[in-house]
């Protein structure tokens, strides 16, 4: 299956399971004994620990060390001052997630004037040149990602009914990606669908957004959460509400899996694979360490999660058997 | 829908009228002007440097300072360095006033952006599109992207320009109509018959100006990636077809017809038996350019001699350039080879160019100049070989920096060129905003009757009887 959309540059995606080093550049590779510091928004969700797990089992495959993982905390100033401090740490490379459009331009910048390489993960800011300032992106195929949400919600919503999108404030390409593709998507099949917007400035208020959003329009038929934290924020405040509502998200972490499975209000998930977009990242890395020029958009395929396919899902996504709670389907 | 615009009148005047003196509003438009240039530029951006730049006195530039901020366009910034006294108040140009859009269409794929007044990308979207569904509805999937972009961030009264760049197909008769099949040539026509400028206007209530895709790639190149200060440029798109923006002595030449750097016509060493759609044999577009290579990669994929493009043409009964990228970066000695070609066949024909222009630079874009290390050493390895030695002596040959952005950050850049351009800038700076020039309002009015008029029953022939 190819990714259907494009790059933050336009570009075409290479398959993230497709980029695997040679058996030559393997050995150059682990002759170079490099040195990674990994910076992420988040380390706290099962995404980021996906992400972060195949990073580290490819670096180390391929005898890297991981010097530090930063965790910025979704803070912009934070991600900035560790990347200016990585730029003059004894390393090689930096694997780092912007967080947001703008804002983080000048710490990303600062690592490859330092002459170090920079591989991203999800997206490259607005004003970062490819070749230049980055190496790589990383990433899931987030266009494909919000059509399947689109897809799995379309049931859910009646003839000429609403359907509503919960999304991120910040500058998110990965997360404007999937509204956009989201609202194509039933632009196309269902015309008929009303779609209304809801915006959350952190994930802890993603409940109190759902509220406002259910508030403007009672006649909503169904939600989409842009990923699965904010998801289970909007599944707690739909308990703490008098009226239950489908909802539809992307990444399939332990605790949504476990809410698919108990058949409540979330009917579908649109699964990234985290791990594998983390070991591509990491391949890429890698590469232009040896002085190889990997493809500059690299990106995995998503997959349509329900509660009948989510054990073989799993596993796919997880690389591992899927827990006790999807055994007792 | 945007009926408000061409009926607002201008914002009066509220500053009272001093005996024996003009309003700035009335009279002061070439000051401003030169003002608003002065600090944008950063040529002068203290009171005592914009007073000795634009020649004017301090009650003047007191006076025209004032106005600005007041009509949003400056707002006082950083304190600057002192020079013997208190330290100066930098003026800064509000780029956040407006917005600029901005817009590219290619054969198969559309990009759209959010730019602030300095044309500087704050957003952009790319995705998959069909040209040959023809211009109204990629119109329409421009606008519902634009409005998309402008929700939340001021709605379409924020913008103040728009620039789009659109494939050569599209715009003119004399280029490359080999990627359309007969049933296709009437999209063409819908293409090159429709004003999309005019249209994007009426519909965002904002000039717009149209160039092709060569053209924007090789401004934002100029602007912000591998050609910035580069007063003598070739900007050469490797994509679906071969073409180039030429600069000289900083500026870009377009040629007698607008169709300067058709450079896929330039005949190369390997002849061949393809006819190009111009008619001959051997051009560059018919043996080396992306469509070619997708060609030739598929002939490869049916007759083995690619087993990578003979599993992709079984996976997805198609291959394109692109796989042939794949499959160089994967290995595939065939891929490899074949993008080596393409990228010799194209150095040779850059060679006389190279030594007719003596440029500083040559920027390779588009898709094929991004798969890889391939092409671009090819390139170099035949300028190089091909070129007077004192021509190249000094010559870079490097990759596009900016890769798909480039055409959005020309259609911004052109946008903000011309809305501030002076005599532009002279009719609406007394108003605040472009949107609002009278003579572009009346434009919009002149438009929107004659949509009126050519929708109404009555405007038809009468039937004959």
């Amino acid at each position: 299956m190819q990714a259907v959309g494009l790059g933050p540059r336009g570009e075409k995606a290479f398959p993230a399971d497709k980029l695997v080093l040679t058996a030559a550049e393997a050995a150059q590779a682990r002759a170079g004994r490099f040195a990674v510091a990994i910076v992420l928004h988040t380390t706290t969700s099962d995404w980021s620990r996906q992400e972060l797990a195949g990073i580290v089992a490819t670096l180390g495959h391929h005898g890297a060390t991981v010097t530090e993982i930063i965790d910025c905390g979704f803070d912009k100033a934070k991600q900035n001052h560790e990347l200016l401090r990585l730029a003059t740490a004894p390393i090689h490379a930096v694997i780092s997630l912007p967080i947001g459009s703008a804002g983080v331009l000048e710490g990303h910048r600062a690592i490859t004037r330092a002459g170090k390489t920079l591989v991203l993960l999800d997206n490259a800011p607005s004003g970062l040149r490819p070749g230049v300032d980055y190496l790589a992106v990383s990433s899931a195929d987030n266009f494909g990602l919000g059509a399947i949400a689109a897809e799995l919600a379309s049931p859910y919503v009646t003839n000429e009914g609403v359907a509503g999108i919960l999304n991120y404030e910040a500058e998110f390409f990965v997360t404007n990606e999937r509204e956009i593709a989201f609202r194509k998507w039933m632009s196309a099949e269902r015309p008929d669908v009303t779609l209304v917007r809801g915006r959350f400035a952190k994930v802890e208020d993603a409940g109190e957004a759902y509220r406002r959003l259910l508030a403007d329009n009672d006649d909503l038929d169904c939600l989409f959460v842009a990923w699965d934290v904010p998801a289970l924020k909007v599944l707690c405040a739909i308990r703490e509400g008098a009226q239950t509502l489908p909802i539809v998200t992307v990444d399939l972490g332990n605790e949504i899996a476990a809410e698919l499975r108990s058949g409540g209000p979330l009917k579908g998930i649109a699964a990234q694979r985290p791990y594998d977009q983390g070991a591509a990242a990491a391949g890429a890395a890698l590469l232009g360490l040896i002085g190889r020029q990997p493809p500059a958009w690299i990106s995995s395929t998503g997959l349509k999660v329900t509660r009948e396919s989510l054990r073989e899902s799993y596993e796919a996504v997880w690389h591992a058997p899927a827990p006790p709670f999807e055994l007792r389907l | 829908m945007d009926s408000d615009l061409s009926s607002r009148p201008p914002p009066r005047p509220t500053a009272r009228r001093r005996v024996g003196r003009p309003s700035t509003i009335e009279s002061g438009a070439a000051s401003l002007a030169t003002i608003l240039t002065l600090v944008r530029s950063g040529v002068a951006t203290t009171r005592l440097d914009i007073e000795r730049e634009a020649e004017l006195g301090r009650a003047v530039v007191a006076d025209r300072l004032t106005t600005l901020e007041r009509l949003g366009l400056i707002v006082e910034g950083e304190l600057g360095p002192a020079i013997g006294g208190r330290a100066p108040r930098n003026m800064r140009f509000r780029v956040e006033a407006g917005a600029i859009l901005a817009a590219h269409v290619d054969r198969e794929s559309l990009a759209v952006g959010l730019a602030d007044l300095d044309g500087v990308l704050i957003v952009e979207h790319h995705e998959a599109v069909d040209l040959a569904l023809g211009p109204e509805t990629i119109l329409d999937r421009l606008t519902t992207l634009f409005l998309w972009l402008l929700d939340e961030r001021g709605g379409k009264g924020r913008v103040w320009a728009i620039g789009v760049a659109l494939p050569e197909v599209a715009l003119f008769d004399a280029n490359e109509s080999d990627a359309f099949d007969i049933a296709a040539l009437d999209v063409l026509k819908a293409w090159r018959s429709f004003d999309f400028s005019t249209e994007l206007s009426l519909r965002f209530g904002a000039p717009s100006w149209v160039r092709s895709n060569t053209e924007m790639m090789t401004r934002g190149e100029m602007k912000a990636g591998a050609g910035l200060g580069v007063q003598d440029l070739l900007c050469v798109r490797l994509d679906r077809s071969v073409s180039a923006g030429v600069v000289s002595d900083g500026r870009l030449r377009s040629g007698a017809q607008g169709l300067a750097g058709l450079i896929g016509h330039a005949p190369t060493s390997e002849g061949g038996d393809v006819i190009c759609h111009c008619g001959a044999k051997g051009c560059l577009d018919s043996i080396a350019s992306g469509e070619a290579v997708a060609r030739e990669a598929l002939a490869a994929a049916r007759d083995g001699r690619s087993r990578y493009l003979a599993e992709i043409l079984e996976r997805s009964s198609a291959v394109t350039a692109n796989d042939v990228s794949h499959g160089a970066q994967l290995g595939d000695a065939f891929c490899a080879e074949l993008l080596a070609r393409s990228g010799r066949l194209v150095g040779e024909s850059l060679a006389p160019l190279v030594n007719l222009m003596n440029p500083g630079t040559v920027v390779l874009a588009g898709a094929l100049a991004h798969s890889g290390d391939i092409v671009l050493a090819a390139v170099r390895e035949a300028i190089y070989r091909r070129s007077h030695p004192l021509v190249t002596r000094d010559l870079r040959i490097v990759r596009s920096e900016l890769g798909g952005s480039a055409e959005l950050v020309g259609a911004a850049g052109l946008a903000v060129e011309e809305i501030f351009a002076v005599p532009r800038l002279r009719e609406w700076i007394t108003i605040g905003a472009p949107r609002r020039q009278p003579s572009f309002e009346a434009f919009l009015a002149e438009g929107r009757a004659r949509k009126r008029t050519s929708a109404s029953p009555s405007a038809r022939p009468p039937a004959r009887a």
